[in-house]
């Protein structure tokens, strides 16, 4: 089979499953991806600028201007909605054979239950597109974004501390980095300023008697917000060691997904975390899942703790299909759950779950030709 | 592209630094058709130079249409697509030093290292429904470098001069620029922060990785070679 026509198997495979065809804008201000994800994202993404200067973005996927599109229907009123696309994304290529263009299959629901029928529903359907096209998985990476997040709750620390542990985790030098920052002290002048009648009016009595303007968009509300948090984390008197050794095991998960399970749970009740209970639960119950829909992950799926961490705004269950003859940063297949998407799209205005995953005809076409 | 290509930087300090050092090794440049000409000649090499802006001859040696040249640090390690591989410093000149530094209001007093950065960056989307903004020219640099931090709260911002005064008028909140005293950014109102200094750059005598020496050029990047590497001489 040649590209058209694995693009043609996997497509039916998704219509299938119900869901209306949609090919939504090719072009996004690049403000989309970028105050969504970041400018780690940058490097991937091909930026022009229009004729007033705007800066705009080829689609880099599918499931951004779908999402989109999606945000601004729920307006009028919230219902679920699946969609089907065989469609072209754009992004600079990472690898030099990387093409700049490509079509990707997939499929997006919004506004179902989040729970791991559904987590377990979605995978099933991405992988028989992938076996229907003719590839039969190498291996099969699983991570879970709520794993860690659930880990940090269940640590019950001071928020200041949560809250950056949990961004932390989603940042390239990650967690250890945090850890090993150490608390430093604050100007005393600034402290006696946050206790002041009005900290406010003190602090700005500070930057007078130093001379020191005040530039830029931040109000000097938030920066007293700031250094209370920092004030509160220094008393807090930085990670306990029992919850930096949890989160340090944590991290190092990486085993068959069968084992995964359990390895999980012995985790959390060598540290004591019995709050994490119900998202191991939930987790357990996807794994079963998986295995009822698709016998054969249990030979080729593993769980990473740490895997998808980078990908900006997946925030629960993420895989990747890997086949013979591709590097692993060449999945054939990818997906998984993003429930706050929709709300980061639309300021909040709405919102709704998703879950969504694709397969990439060009590279199946690569797997096929090497014989695998 | 057999003939050896040499870039000198065209103008100002950076062109009459470069000079002094040619002529210490005992090879001065001489300019055809004047001070305003753009091409010259270097004693007792037989090599195409030619005089450039030093952005221009970073990016010609990192794409392989020069052979040698001279330019700032902070130019090639911005520019290069995957980092200090793809060039080759052969000897670091001691002047056109500069550090490249990431800078932000003195007033947040909360904002001391890079991880107080992320914290304020995170504290600032959330309140403003919109990321902290850095203006810099150095894009590739700041990628970098911010994700070495785990900083991932940002959006950049290109700035074509001027940089230290975007917070002043609002276009940034934050820069990375290049600065000698600081006394710009002082003046500016911003402070660099602790662990900010993402490069100490000076002027380089840099050879290019992807251009092809062969023959006649190979003899005179020898000649070359070996006259700086025989000179002791300190600026």
């Amino acid at each position: 089979m040649n590209h058209d026509a694995l693009v043609a198997v996997a497509r039916a495979v998704f219509e299938a499953a119900g869901g209306t065809p949609i090919d939504p804008d090719y072009v996004l201000p690049t403000d989309i991806p970028l105050e969504l994800s970041g400018e780690a994202v940058r490097a991937r993404l091909c930026v022009f600028t229009d004729n007033r200067g705007a800066e705009m973005a080829m689609r880099p996927d599918l499931t951004l201007p779908v999402a989109q599109r999606e945000a601004a229907r729920l307006e009028a009123g919230p219902s679920a909605k699946t969609y089907t696309y065989a469609a072209r994304a754009f992004r600079l290529p990472a690898a030099p054979d990387d093409p700049f263009e490509f079509t990707q299959v997939g499929l997006e629901r919004f506004g179902y239950a989040a729970d791991p029928a559904a987590d377990a529903e979605l995978f099933a359907l991405v992988h028989r597109a992938v076996e229907a096209c003719g590839v039969s998985p190498k291996a099969i990476v699983t991570g879970d974004l709520a794993i860690f997040p659930a880990f940090i709750d269940a640590l019950d620390l001071p928020p200041v501390t949560s809250d950056l542990l949990k961004r932390a985790f989603r940042q390239e030098g990650g967690v250890r980095a945090v850890l090993d920052a150490a608390s430093r002290p604050l100007d005393t002048d600034v402290l006696a300023a946050l206790d002041a009648p009005d900290a406010q009016v003190a602090l700005g009595a500070v930057l007078t008697a130093r001379d020191v303007p005040l530039v830029g968009a931040r109000s000097l509300a938030e920066i007293i917000g700031g250094l209370r948090a920092r004030r509160a984390a220094i008393e807090a008197g930085g990670l306990p060691d029992a919850a930096r050794a949890a989160l340090l095991a944590l991290r190092e998960v990486d085993c068959p997904l069968s084992d995964a399970p359990a390895t999980l749970s012995a985790l959390a009740k060598t540290y004591g975390l019995t709050s994490a209970d119900a998202a191991l639960g939930a987790f357990a119950s996807r794994v079963e899942k998986i295995f009822g829909l698709v016998p054969g992950a249990r030979r080729t799926a593993e769980f990473r703790a740490g895997f998808g961490r980078r990908f900006t705004y997946y925030d629960g269950f993420v895989f990747e299909v890997l086949a013979d003859g591709l590097a692993s940063t060449q999945p054939v297949a990818a997906g998984g759950r993003y429930d706050g998407l929709i709300a980061g799209l639309s300021g909040a205005r709405v919102s709704a779950t998703g879950i969504g995953g694709v397969v990439r005809p060009d590279r199946m076409v690569r797997v096929r030709r090497t014989g695998a | 592209m057999s003939r050896l290509t040499i870039a000198i930087p065209s103008k100002g300090r950076l062109k009459e630094q470069t000079e002094a050092w040619l002529a210490s090794i005992g090879h001065p440049l001489r300019q055809i058709g004047g001070e305003r000409g753009y091409t010259a000649e270097i004693d007792g090499l037989d090599a195409e130079v030619r005089l450039l802006s030093a952005r221009e001859i970073a990016q010609g040696l990192i794409e392989g249409s020069l052979h040698f040249g001279v330019t700032g640090e902070d130019l090639l390690h911005d520019l290069a697509p995957d980092g200090p591989e793809d060039f080759r410093v052969l000897r670091r000149l001691g002047f056109g030093g500069a550090d490249v530094v990431v800078a932000v209001p003195q007033a947040w007093f909360d904002v001391d290292m890079m991880s107080d950065l992320e914290a304020a960056g995170a504290a600032f989307r959330k309140s403003h429904g919109r990321r902290l903004r850095v203006a810099t020219k150095y894009l590739r640099l700041t990628r970098r470098y911010f994700a070495q931090k785990s900083v991932g709260e940002y959006r950049l911002v290109e700035s074509a001069g001027a940089t230290e005064a975007a917070p002043s008028t609002g276009s940034a909140d934050v820069i990375v620029d290049i600065t000698t005293t600081g006394a710009t950014l002082k003046a500016n109102g911003l402070k660099v922060l602790r662990d900010g200094v993402i490069l100490q750059s000076e002027a380089a005598f840099t050879q290019s990785v992807r251009a092809s020496f062969t023959g006649e050029a190979r003899a005179v990047a020898d000649t070359l070679v070996g006259a700086f590497s025989k000179s002791d001489h300190k600026f």
